[in-house]
């Protein structure tokens, strides 16, 4: 087993009146899993997807990575973890704008001390992989916005995570560009990535192995 | 990674070209503020430290007291030197007697050149430790020595070995050069401004006591006679290794007042050693005591230097926090690739270091561009301190201090955020950020308004002064220093020659130049004179005609005349003197002095001739052809002054061949009395224009990032319907009302610290409240003009563009 949530809650205090994101929210992922998470606008599925990121936090429940318990972890300790075993992928891309593509795909690189020779190789790689060998010297204002969702999967895979996290990552894209991408991440859970990814389009919902609904946070 | 950083933190450099020009050129001008200010202070703190033994050495002064007032003089009798070092010989490794320092003419072959001076004891070189360059510390051995400085001997004698050659000195005495010192460097000067008097000049000879003692019988008088009452030399100790200055000053107080005569004795003289180390800084004294000197003007402007890099500091860091909000996407990108928050610190640390360290960098260029106009401006030759490993450490320091300061908000604020949040971009500028911005620029303005009201005051100050009445007419009127006898006796074939030539309206002689003061005396009595008034009142002595050539103002009774043979012993009393001595109806009243009576023949307006700051002193001008030392001529109305001049040093050259014609025109030597204040002025002028400059550049870039986060709702409310003027209005209000907030606590302490300076002079302005009014609005327009740009384009702009880019 990959991760496991048990009990989780996560609410705002507003106005004195406490406000449940997420309730009751018990889940668990093997790895090989391609889940995707549905429902409607404002139920919770990026706050949930945040949670098991680990770029949130949650109020009550246990959350267990890898027999690791995350809800007791430190912030060095934790940020460690995600480091080591998860990617992120996200709707408005969220490149780093002063860097060009093949700076910004090494930035997770440097961040796990890779030696300089490696991180050319996995750059190189990665480049290959999604085509974009051309683009490599490019600023990410200078591509479409297909390209720049390419190398922000590129980015997310390329320190070999177990599992990818994609809050709506066809959201700014139109068909044909969301179905490549699509095609992507159904090839990479073939070779074995763990996949949760949030979706509007029961066609994208499609490609996963277990659907997830959600609405007013909790699970249905 | 760092290499990751430097990419980073170069292409935002290079990408936002005005934000960085502002932020590192807004702190690079800060720290060359405070550079020049350190340079300067550092100059002035370590005057007179190029004498090896200078905290050993020090200056004899004297306090009287004189109905009930405290005076302290550097002049003392002839016998005090020889009693300090027999009876304290233990406490003293020198004690050397000196003239009064002043401009000699030393001539070699046909050269003839006013050199600056003193006569002293043998034990003088020995005492400064001068650096000799040719001959020894014995030089002065020999009666009929002298001993030159090495510009001095190189304007002499040029590339010819100067020891042993003949000179004349001062066109009567022959002396041999036995001596060459190294030039002192420009912030050394072995008399105090005090004994200085005004202008300190360069030191360019030395010559023997027994020379001095040789050349005026009243010297050698004093000497024969043992006078303890005639108070006309100096003397400068050094105190033994094993001694301290203010202990021996303690031990030698009584020794004046137990030889006075007992007339004297009433003045109670106590003398104390005034230290070398404060003879530059605190060179003044009130009451007996140190008052300050060049000391305020270190203080003044060491506080002005840290408010303008205190300005500059806050404006890195308030463009810093500004910045960072839009650093902050980057911040989560960055943590959900996995950067842990050590590495996110690092990085913006890194950034401010950089940016701290160009803005370092560039500061230094412009000190080493700038010190020649500074040296200029502040009368100084300082240097660029390449060798000096403390001006680099102090660097550093700065460097590390700043780039803490305005890295760590980022750094630290940010980092700590849990990546969602600062990419949904929910943390967009806490309350507390803002209000901690508003802080800041507050604090910015508070100094510029203190600047500016205060070089405004100044400015009154010295108008004040400079508009006050002088009591004579200085247009035209030059004065000439009788540097040698070759005048004596002459006054009535030269007057007649200048007239003569058509270039001199009058002539006139007298003791003291037109701006200084050089004697006084006591002793004075008059019918219902208090007995126990003790008198001091300035002498001037002068001829027939100096009140005609000076212009001065009768205002009752009359100028001397030629006609009447007992003018030669009548007075002439200042508006002062009238009111010092309680007179009623001066005017034909009699004044006994020790040489017998006197008849008051008139009373003229005070005439300013010491410090254009404190009240006109009690003066008695009367006849005495014998004891002048200057010639003052009023140059002919009809003729140009360069003519006139050409046509006055024909006529000097006929009757003193083998001395220089040097002159001064009375209004610049008048002009010199402002010389600090006038150095102040442009001073602190400067910093001021420097310190809104810098705050304005903080506001402009500010303004810009408020702008830029407002565009949005400016798009909205303009869609609703706003006006532009309304939108201008909401945008610049806020700033109208933090410019009124400094300027209310801006103007007690500006008021505060103006009047505390105001209080060095005696004659001086009450601040006038208009300037604290003036400075605020002068601040407010610049603060509106510059933000006014900003808030303009936001208002203006139209909406639909300014909402799509949402
Ligand atoms: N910091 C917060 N404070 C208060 N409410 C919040 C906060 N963050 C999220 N919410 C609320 O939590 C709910 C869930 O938000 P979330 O972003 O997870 O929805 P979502 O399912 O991803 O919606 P969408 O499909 O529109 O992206 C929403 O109603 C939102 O208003
Ligand atoms: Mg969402």
């Amino acid at each position: 087993m990959l991760l496991q949530l048990k009990n989780i809650f996560k609410w705002v205090n507003s106005g004195g009146q406490r406000i449940f994101l997420l309730k009751d929210v018990n889940l668990e992922v093997s790895e090989g899993e391609f889940i995707s998470i549905m429902g409607p606008s404002g139920s919770g599925k990026s706050t949930l997807l945040n949670v098991i990121g680990m770029l949130d936090g949650f109020d009550e429940g246990e959350y267990h990575f890898l027999d690791e318990s995350v809800h007791s972890l430190k912030e060095k300790h934790r940020s460690n973890l995600y480091k080591e075993y998860i990617g992120f992928v996200f709707q408005s891309y969220h490149l780093l704008d002063d860097l060009t593509v093949k700076e910004n795909l090494e930035m997770p690189l440097l961040y796990k001390k890779y030696g300089s020779s490696e991180r050319k190789a996995k750059v190189a790689d990665m480049l290959d992989r999604f085509n974009i060998v051309g683009k490599k010297d490019l600023f990410p204002a200078q591509l479409s916005g297909g390209q720049q969702q390419l190398v922000g999967i590129a980015r997310a895979l390329i320190s070999n995570p177990k599992l990818i996290l994609a809050d709506e990552p066809t959201g700014n894209l139109n068909s044909k560009q969301g179905e490549e991408i699509m095609e992507l991440f159904k090839k990479l859970n073939d070779e074995g990535v763990t996949i949760i990814q949030v979706t509007h389009s029961e066609k994208n919902a499609a490609y996963g192995s277990r659907i997830i609904n959600l609405l007013d946070g909790r699970m249905v | 990674m760092f290499k990751n950083y430097l990419k980073i933190a170069v292409r935002s450099i290079s990408k936002n070209k005005t934000y960085s020009f502002i932020n590192i050129g807004g702190l690079a001008l800060g720290l060359t503020v405070a550079m020049l200010i350190g340079l300067w202070i550092h100059d002035e703190k370590t005057f007179n430290t190029n004498f090896k033994n200078h905290d050993h050495i020090a200056q004899v002064l004297v306090n009287k007291t004189n109905n009930g007032e405290i005076r302290t003089r550097f002049t003392l009798p002839y016998p005090l030197a020889a009693e300090l070092r027999s009876v304290y010989a233990g406490d003293f490794k020198y004690v050397v007697m000196s003239s009064f320092p002043g401009d000699n003419v030393l001539s070699f072959k046909e050269k003839n050149q006013n050199q600056y001076g003193a006569y002293m004891e043998k034990d003088a070189l020995r005492l400064f430790s001068f650096t000799m360059l040719k001959g020894n510390h014995n030089a002065l051995n020999d009666p009929n020595a002298i001993v030159l400085s090495a510009s001095a001997a190189n304007a002499l004698f040029g590339n010819e070995e100067p020891i042993g050659k003949t000179m004349r000195l001062n066109d009567n005495f022959v002396v041999t050069v036995k001596g060459v010192f190294e030039d002192l460097p420009t912030n050394a000067n072995v008399f105090e401004p005090l004994a200085a008097f005004s202008e300190s000049k360069k030191l360019d000879f030395i010559a023997p006591w027994d020379l001095y003692v040789s050349m005026y019988e009243w010297v050698k008088t004093a000497r024969d006679r043992k006078l303890w009452d005639n108070n006309s030399y100096q003397v400068y100790v050094a105190v033994s290794n094993q001694s301290t200055i203010e202990a021996v000053s303690h031990k030698i107080k009584n020794t004046l007042y137990d030889h006075v005569p007992d007339e004297t004795k009433r003045s109670n003289p106590e003398i104390f050693l005034h230290p070398m180390k404060d003879w530059h800084l605190k060179s003044s004294f009130k009451n007996g005591l140190s008052y300050g000197g060049a000391i305020q003007y270190v203080r003044m402007f060491g506080i002005i230097g840290v408010f303008v890099l205190l300005l500059a500091c806050i404006n890195f860091m308030n463009l810093s926090t500004a910045r960072s909000q839009k650093r902050a996407k980057e911040v989560g990108i960055r943590k959900t690739v996995g950067s842990n928050k050590n590495q996110l610190i690092e990085q913006f640390l890194f950034e401010s270091l950089l940016v701290t360290c160009c803005a370092f960098a560039i500061a230094c260029t412009l000190v080493v561009l700038l010190l020649p106009l500074f040296n200029q401006l502040a009368d100084k030759q300082i240097l660029f301190p390449y060798a000096n490993p403390l001006f680099w450490c102090i660097g550093l320091g700065l460097i590390s201090v700043t780039s803490l300061l305005a890295g760590s908000y980022p750094a630290l604020y940010l980092s700590s955020f849990r990546p969602v949040r600062v990419l949904k971009g929910t943390i967009q500028a806490g309350k507390s950020a803002v209000s901690f911005r508003k802080v800041l620029v507050v604090v910015q303005f508070i100094v510029s308004i203190i600047l500016v009201s205060g070089t405004m005051v100044v400015n009154q100050q010295i108008q004040h002064s400079k508009n006050r009445p002088i009591g004579y007419n200085k247009n035209g009127l030059i004065m000439i220093e009788k540097t040698t006898e070759a005048f004596e006796g002459k006054y009535n074939v030269l007057r007649e020659a200048f007239k003569k030539s058509g270039a001199v309206a009058e002539m006139a002689e007298s003791s003291n130049p037109m701006t200084e003061v050089w004697n006084s005396n006591g002793g004075y009595d008059w019918e219902g004179k208090n007995p126990d008034f003790i008198t001091n009142i300035v002498n001037f002595y002068v001829s027939h005609d100096y009140g005609k050539t000076v212009g001065w103002e009768v205002k009752f009774g009359r100028n001397f005349s030629r006609d009447l043979a007992s003018d030669s012993t009548a007075y002439i009393l200042n508006e002062a003197a009238v009111e010092y001595m309680g007179l009623q109806d001066p005017v034909d009243k009699t004044i006994r002095w020790y040489d017998g009576e006197h008849k008051v023949i008139g009373v003229v307006k005070n005439m300013l001739t010491e410090s254009p700051f404190e009240p006109v002193k009690q003066a008695i001008y009367s006849i005495n052809y014998n004891e002048t030392n200057w010639i003052n001529l009023k140059l002919s109305p009809e003729k140009s002054i360069t003519q006139s001049l050409e046509k006055i040093e024909t006529e000097f050259a006929i009757f003193a061949p083998s001395i220089p014609f040097e002159f001064q025109f009375v209004d610049n030597a008048f002009g010199h009395k402002f010389k600090a204040e006038e150095r102040m002025r442009k001073l602190s002028g400067i910093f001021s224009v420097l310190a809104i400059f810098i705050s304005c550049l903080g506001l402009f870039g500010l303004s810009t990032f408020m702008a830029e986060r407002r565009t949005k709702e400016i798009g909205i409310r303009k869609v609703l319907g706003a006006s532009i003027m309304s939108l201008f209005k909401m945008l610049s209000r806020d700033f109208v009302l933090l410019v009124l907030f400094s300027g209310l606590i801006a103007i007690p302490v500006a008021y505060y610290v103006m009047q505390q300076w105001l209080e060095n002079y005696t004659y001086h302005i009450s601040i006038p409240w208009w300037v604290f009014g003036v400075a605020i609005l002068s601040v407010m327009f610049i603060a509106l003009f510059t933000i006014s740009y900003q808030a303009a384009r936001a208002a203006i702009v139209n909406p639909v563009k300014s909402l799509r880019t949402q």
